[in-house]
């Protein structure tokens, strides 16, 4: 039988691991502060739902992209469904028994592995139990398909948030009705009302991590560039996790004061750089500290994401809630590669993006259960070489290592940096 | 006269669709309409309405792939492995010139993988018109309404682009057309629900892939010939089991073919290709425009995997299952096709509870049905014969 403390066993662990780590790994001087508030940020979410779990609070399962602000305007808790997964991958190396659940349900290895080992997890009870699953179709089939499962594995309610494809005022409209649809399912299923108020005011900061987020961007057009590798994955961390909280504002304008210094300083995330380089999709994520360590030995620095990190607009009003919630959706970084139609603009942003951050090479990682995303390499990879910068693609998952062992993956790097160097 | 199931029934009308299906892409249909100096308009997805086009004067033509498992060196160049075999096959074949006979492309947003196809075609292929829809999961009527905006707009492209107004009286025309096409279709399949049916479920798909290649106008010509044929003809296929075919895009007789020369009867099946397709007849009302009715139809039809709540395409398999007296349910799901792939444990579930076994096959598109599967079949249908007694 499953008991509550089996089921609390993987978020205590996750928890536990960032203060290991927070420990274990001595924080690189500049960026002292920013790294431990990081950890400090990662371990109060995962407690959080421990607590819940305890109190018997209402606990909200959402996937990726989801609007969590709204959830936190209404007072229930979050837990974010793909983080939680690559957390665990990252801090835990439960792969294998996670993704092996997924397979004995039926999940074939061609679904996204994050849900895939989602599903397992859920399946095997070792997460929270939600009270209501959310899930939407940002940003492809994968997160679209994945919320019923997760209904029946957790025998709970839920709601579909229904994102259109383009960014009309029709579809607009469409996305607000579907946030006002779920606020009133949510408020039904938790007995709690909607602060409207919160609402607003964690508009108004998201507002301001978006403009954050753009100083920090700038910061990287430095020569030597500040931000290390690992940097990019903390950031995608706390902006999922955390859109429009005050304590992802504290992360954020710390990081951007250290960033500050070490470019006023002179001072490069590595010591000698030598390569900069556009990312563009998200490397394995039980792999950065591997990643960050080869990066480092070569002299090569993650300058700019296109389809991560890149904020091109803000301006969200606090006094339309609703509508800057929905606006959000489609000014994410990751809607201009990953849902939407693909548009000249966003190859035009990524072209201009490589001169603006004066990059050598880009990195492609082709996460092979993100069939949306691969679908542009080829187009970026023309796209790219037209001014060119040459790309190199890397098979990869983002939480199972049997797909491509480390080593090859170093191999295909050094080789990747060896040919920049001869150019 | 009660025949076995692999042999090839003597249907003479069977011969016009499988020569519309010879020269595909370039059928001799299309190309008259092209020398009629008309225009063609390919689709790719069940939720782009074809009357719009067929109103419009141009000729709507299905994209689909190669109707064999074929090397896609091109499609997994320019959309990477990843994506499923379908929309690679259908690149592959614009990319050599397959499709260079088309005015236009029209897309829904409906899988990663037919909006990925779109994007790189747009790219890389010289059609000279290009649209997509957006399309709800949802079947609310905030998501009708947007669908309806959607289409309302997708015709007001088409009139820019063609340099005309699409009456309403030839939208009347051509879903009258298209619905002819599907009751003729639906009596088709009703024939199917005999205890020993008259035709084949290869042969069926014959029929189905022609009706995606040539003008409606000649495809009910030819249908109701069939029917006709039909009626005359004693054919009667007994079978070692009913079966269903359910899952991803599948266009070659083939890969049925390969299953019903295991003893097998494919007797009706939930695919994109046929059911999906032709269920569902647009209820033109005076209460509302032409446009919102077709619309609705579209939005409503017999859903794909993509759809949410996925218990509505469950409840209409089911339904099938029991009307068509299946033994076993066949899923056959494309590599990388992923809404199918999430259904899966969800489907077999529910089959179960009504005691109907389901095969899950892997495939790629275009497969004729290797050795594997036809053991895997042979087994299933052992099975089945084995639950029978």
């Amino acid at each position: 039988m499953i008991t509550s403390e089996d089921r609390r066993t993987k978020i205590s662990s996750i928890v536990r691991a960032c203060r290991l780590i927070s420990k274990m790994n001595p924080p690189r001087p500049e960026l002292q502060k920013s790294e431990a508030l990081y950890y400090e940020l990662l371990a109060s979410y995962y407690k959080r739902l421990l607590q819940a779990q305890e109190k018997g609070d209402f606990i909200a399962a959402h996937t990726v992209f989801f609007p969590s602000e709204v959830l936190y305007a209404m007072g229930i808790v979050p837990m974010h469904t793909e983080t939680t997964t690559w957390t665990m991958a990252l801090f835990l190396g439960d792969q294998a028994e996670i993704l092996s659940a997924g397979a004995e349900l039926g999940l074939v290895p061609e679904i996204c592995s994050p849900h895939r080992g989602l599903a397992g997890a859920f399946y095997l009870k070792s997460l929270p139990r939600p009270n209501v699953m959310l899930w939407s179709n940002l940003v492809c089939d994968n997160t679209a398909k994945s919320g019923e499962l997760l209904m029946e594995l957790n025998d709970c309610p839920g709601f579909f948030l229904d994102r259109p494809f383009q960014r009309s005022k029709d579809e607009i409209d469409y996305l607000v009705g579907e946030i006002k649809q779920m606020i009133n399912f949510l408020e039904k299923q938790s007995g709690k009302k909607m602060d409207w108020d919160k609402l607003s005011e964690f508009v108004a900061r998201m507002d301001e991590h978006i403009k954050l987020m753009q100083e920090i961007n700038e910061l990287r057009k430095a020569v030597p560039s500040p931000f290390p590798f690992q940097g990019y994955l903390k950031l995608l961390t706390i902006d999922y996790l955390f859109p429009g909280q005050p304590e992802a504002t504290e992360y954020l304008k710390t990081l951007r004061d250290e960033l500050a210094d070490m470019v006023k300083n002179g001072k490069g995330a590595v010591a000698d750089e030598r390569f900069r380089i556009m990312t563009l999709f998200v490397p394995p994520m039980y792999l950065t500290g591997f990643l960050e360590k080869i990066f480092q030995e070569y002299g090569a620095v993650s300058v700019v994401e296109p389809l991560f990190t890149l904020w091109m607009e803000s301006g969200l009003d606090p006094s339309n809630p609703l509508e800057s919630v929905a606006k959000k959706s489609f000014l994410i970084p990751e809607s201009r590669g990953m849902y939407g139609p693909l548009k000249q603009q966003s190859l035009d942003e990524i072209v201009q993006s490589a001169k603006d951050y004066k990059v050598d090479g880009a990195m492609y990682w082709a996460f092979i259960g993100c069939r949306h995303t691969c679908a542009t390499i080829k187009l970026v990879k023309d796209t790219l070489n037209e001014v060119d910068v040459p790309m190199l693609t890397v098979d990869c998952d983002l939480v199972d290592p049997t797909i491509n062992p480390k080593e090859e993956i170093r191999e295909k790097i050094e080789r990747f940096f060896e040919l920049l160097e001869e150019r | 006269m009660v025949i076995s199931q692999q042999s090839n029934s003597d249907l003479k009308t069977l011969d016009k669709f499988r020569k519309v299906n010879s020269t595909f892409p370039k059928t001799e249909q299309i190309l008259e309409y092209k020398r009629q100096g008309k225009k063609v308009f390919g689709w790719l997805c069940t939720y782009v309405p074809e009357e719009i086009i067929h109103a419009a004067g141009a000729l709507p033509i299905r994209i689909t792939g190669y109707s064999e498992e074929v090397e896609l060196e091109d499609g997994d160049a320019y959309l990477y492995v990843n994506n499923c075999s379908f929309s690679r096959s259908c690149l592959q074949l614009g990319l050599k010139g397959g499709y260079d006979f088309l005015d236009g492309i029209v897309a829904g947003s409906t899988c990663d993988g037919a909006r990925r196809l779109f994007d790189i075609w747009h790219y890389y292929i010289d059609t000279p018109f290009h649209h997509v829809i957006t399309v709800p999961r949802k079947y609310t009527e905030a998501a009708h309404e947007l669908y309806y905006k959607q289409i309302v707009e997708f015709k007001a492209r088409l009139e820019e682009y063609l340099g005309i107004k699409i009456a309403d009286e030839a939208l009347v025309k051509s879903v009258e057309l298209y619905n002819e096409s599907r009751a003729l279709l639906k009596k088709l399949y009703e024939l199917r629900k005999l205890d020993t049916p008259p035709i084949t479920g290869a042969e069926t798909m014959e029929v189905l892939d022609a009706s995606f290649r040539m003008p409606k106008e000649l495809f009910n010509k030819y249908l109701s010939e069939l029917l006709d044929e039909l009626s005359k003809s004693d054919n009667a296929y007994k079978s070692r089991a009913r079966l269903m075919v359910v899952g991803s895009v599948m266009a070659n007789p083939e890969f049925l073919k390969c299953i019903e020369g295991q003893g097998a009867l494919v007797v009706t099946d939930e695919l994109c290709t046929s059911t999906r397709y032709w269920s569902d007849p647009v209820i033109l009302s005076k209460d509302e425009p032409i446009i919102k009715s077709i619309s609705r139809r579209y939005l409503n039809n017999f859903p794909c995997a993509r759809m949410v709540p996925s218990d509505e395409r469950f409840n209409r398999i089911l339904a099938l299952a029991r009307d068509f007296k299946v033994d076993g349910v066949v899923s056959q799901i494309i590599r990388y096709c992923v809404p199918y792939a999430h259904d899966l444990p969800l489907l077999r579930d529910r089959l179960q509870k009504i005691g109907v076994p389901l095969l899950a096959l892997d495939v790629e598109y275009g497969t004729s049905g290797s050795g594997q599967v036809q053991t895997r079949v042979q087994a299933f249908l052992e099975m089945l014969e084995a639950k029978k007694k």
